[in-house]
């Protein structure tokens, strides 16, 4: 087994632990045919559908990463994280994690491993969180002092050291979702994967979670892997991105050099008054003088994408063209990058 | 490693049952009112309406049914709902929900045999339910002493509970194997209605077998359900001997044996089709 290795003072290369090699998994459904007449035909003759919801996945991950995965609805996140869990095997290619088939996994594998889903709860519902905490101790084998301690460290960090006598089903969603982390957490795994675990949280409870994970993956080198639709959980927490669209994936890198490339450019954020006159498709020749892209129009709001050293001239365009009530100059945002990738993508494709 | 993993997992999995059937303990009495409707009223009301129908049958007090008198019925119905009381049931186990709804997907990423906290439930079931019955046995006997039943010897007691003991085993099986049918069918409640409609018809919780056809009885002497209830409740009574017993405890030893093979085959062919539905 090699070992960590470190090669910088920031840069460790270290051992794999999940790898992906054409990975793909194909879903069999069928359809069903509504009414009476129908469900005599669905029991004879079934039209089965197959969904490819993972397509050839190369995919490497080292111990210490915190990794993003995000895509729309149906990008196949889920999926991707259940296949390499080992809750469902793939259907073609393979997927390996310490170094062994993710659905042959061992109970010395498992032991190494933890699942938080934001939308299915890990702890028993009708048990207190404390009880849940326990019987997780039995599974996992922890000791008890060291069990005491970290429920204790990170019940305080979290904020919910007084909850944990309540029944689960009776802690609100946030609450709940932090009892999800720390009984995640409390076997000390070597890799997390968080299913959207902030979810419907508001915005203290995401602060508070994000802070938690990176201190954790910090401190103790604890592998993560964690998919979002909120992309301010994405930008605070993770160091590589992994964006899937439609089972394949279609960026994999640094957070830091994505950002890299649009540094030239920025962001602005127009509000018009309800007044002015909207965008038009009339207008689209007279920003290519500036370099400039429009990004986003609502009816009113626009977003346009405009080099840096343009800026200065673009902005008093815009108070000619349109009755503006607010406007804002900023970096491009991390989802405004995003949506710029899959625009790429698509017309390269 | 994996040489010394036997003994040291079968020493963590009893300690996991225990914690499991701790923790089943709790959350079963958690809820009182729902625990006195559902493990004391429940129970009462089938003997009774048989009581009636038998009462109904037998006028005279010579009259026979199967070979059993009016108070040897009543005995033996009492003794019959007693011990279907400490079968497992299916309203224990609420697997095809979890199979369904995708809550099993957990425990595959857990280090544990799933199959280990299920036995936690079943030790729950019979904890509870010996108090219970125990508990109606005291007031039953205190309120009807001349209709409760009496054992016919402290042997014929103990070999009554080995095999609803062992029954009650080969019921948690096959409620087992029902509910991992919910990897591949949606129809699981009503399959398990029906399997428990018609295991307690061949346990004789209504009819005593022995009552029954004697072709019916005899094809009914081979299931686990009579050797869980009829035939416990013919043995405290005196009806049956030890031979029988015997046969019995064979009987139910190869139920066992097949269901549990059947059980791993099942769990893991399910496993392997699992799609952890949803989300
Ligand atoms: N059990 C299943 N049976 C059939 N199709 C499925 C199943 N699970 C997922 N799919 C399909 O696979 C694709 C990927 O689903 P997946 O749940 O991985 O998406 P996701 O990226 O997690 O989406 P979301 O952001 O909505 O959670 C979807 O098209 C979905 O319809
Ligand atoms: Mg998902």
């Amino acid at each position: 087994m090699d070992r960590a290795v470190s090669t910088g003072h920031n840069r460790a290369v270290s051992e794999v632990l999940i790898e992906m090699r054409g990975a793909g998994k194909r879903f069999r459904t069928w359809k069903r045919r509504e009414g009476f007449g129908g469900f005599f035909v669905n029991l004879f003759a079934r039209e089965w559908t197959e969904v490819a919801a993972l397509e050839g996945i190369e995919l490497e991950i080292r111990r210490g990463e915190f990794l993003g995965l995000i895509g729309a609805n149906g990008a196949g996140k889920t999926t991707l994280l259940k296949c390499v869990s080992g809750i469902t095997p793939v259907s073609s290619g393979s997927a390996r994690m310490f170094g062994c088939d993710s659905f042959a996994l061992r109970d010395e594998h498992k032991r190494r491993l933890s699942m938080v889903m934001g939308q299915r709860s890990q702890l028993w519902w009708d048990l207190p969180a404390i009880d849940s905490f326990r019987l997780l101790r039995e599974i996992y084998s922890v000791p008890r002092s060291d069990f005491e301690l970290r429920l204790r460290e990170s019940a305080e960090r979290l904020q919910v050291t007084d909850m944990l006598q309540r029944q689960l089903r009776n802690l609100s969603l946030g609450e709940r979702m932090k009892m999800e982390i720390i009984g995640a957490f409390l076997h000390e795994p070597d890799v997390v994967f968080l299913d959207e675990p902030t979810i419907g949280l508001d915005l203290v409870s995401r602060e508070t979670i994000r802070r938690y994970l990176v201190e954790i993956n910090r401190a103790r080198g604890v592998t993560i892997v964690l998919t979002s639709h909120d992309m301010e959980d994405i930008e605070e927490t993770c160091r590589r991105l992994v964006i899937l669209r439609q089972g394949r994936v279609l960026f994999d890198g640094g957070l830091v050099d994505l950002k890299a490339r649009t540094y030239e450019r920025r962001a602005i954020e127009v509000h018009l008054e309800p007044s002015s006159p909207g965008w038009d498709a009339a207008f689209e020749p007279l920003l290519e003088p500036f370099g400039a892209r429009l990004e986003r129009a609502a009816p009113l709001t626009l977003l346009f994408s405009v080099p840096a050293p343009a800026v200065q001239r673009f902005v008093p365009f815009l108070f000619e063209r349109f009755a503006i009530r607010d406007l804002s100059i900023e970096h491009h945002p991390l989802d405004m990058i995003i949506r710029q990738i899959f625009q790429q993508r698509e017309g390269g494709a | 490693m994996s040489t010394a993993a036997p003994s040291s997992s079968i020493a963590r999995d009893l300690r996991l049952l225990g914690v499991a059937f701790a923790y089943e303990l709790r959350k079963v009495t958690a809820w009182r009112a729902g625990f006195v409707v559902r493990e004391l009223m429940r129970s009462l009301w089938r003997p009774l309406v048989m009581i009636f129908v038998y009462r109904a049958i037998l006028v005279t007090p010579e009259a026979r049914f199967g070979g059993f008198d009016f108070p040897a019925l009543v005995a033996y119905l009492i003794l019959a709902a007693s011990f279907e009381k400490l079968l497992f049931h299916q309203r224990g186990l609420d697997l095809a929900d979890q199979i369904f709804q995708g809550y099993v997907t957990k425990y595959l990423t857990m280090p544990v045999r799933f199959f280990v906290l299920a036995l936690g439930r079943f030790a729950q079931h019979l904890a509870v339910q010996s108090s219970v019955v125990a508990f109606l046995w005291v007031v039953g006997s205190l309120l009807f002493p001349q209709w409760w039943p009496r054992v016919a010897s402290a042997s014929a007691a103990l070999q009554a509970f080995v095999l609803v003991l062992l029954g009650s085993y080969c019921a948690f099986l096959m409620c087992f194997l029902v509910n991992v049918l919910a990897f591949w069918l949606e129809v699981v409640w009503t399959l398990s209605a029906m399997a428990s409609f018609v295991f307690s018809f061949a346990a004789g919780v209504l009819v005593p077998v022995s009552a029954m056809p004697q072709s019916l009885a005899g094809a009914l002497r081979w299931m686990f359900p009579y050797w869980a209830v009829s035939a416990p409740g013919e043995l405290f009574l005196g009806r049956l001997g030890t031979q029988e017993f015997l046969r019995g405890v064979c009987v139910l030893l190869a139920w066992v044996v097949a269901l549990e093979l059947l059980r791993q085959l099942l769990w893991r062919r399910g496993l392997r089709r699992h799609i952890g539905a949803g989300v």
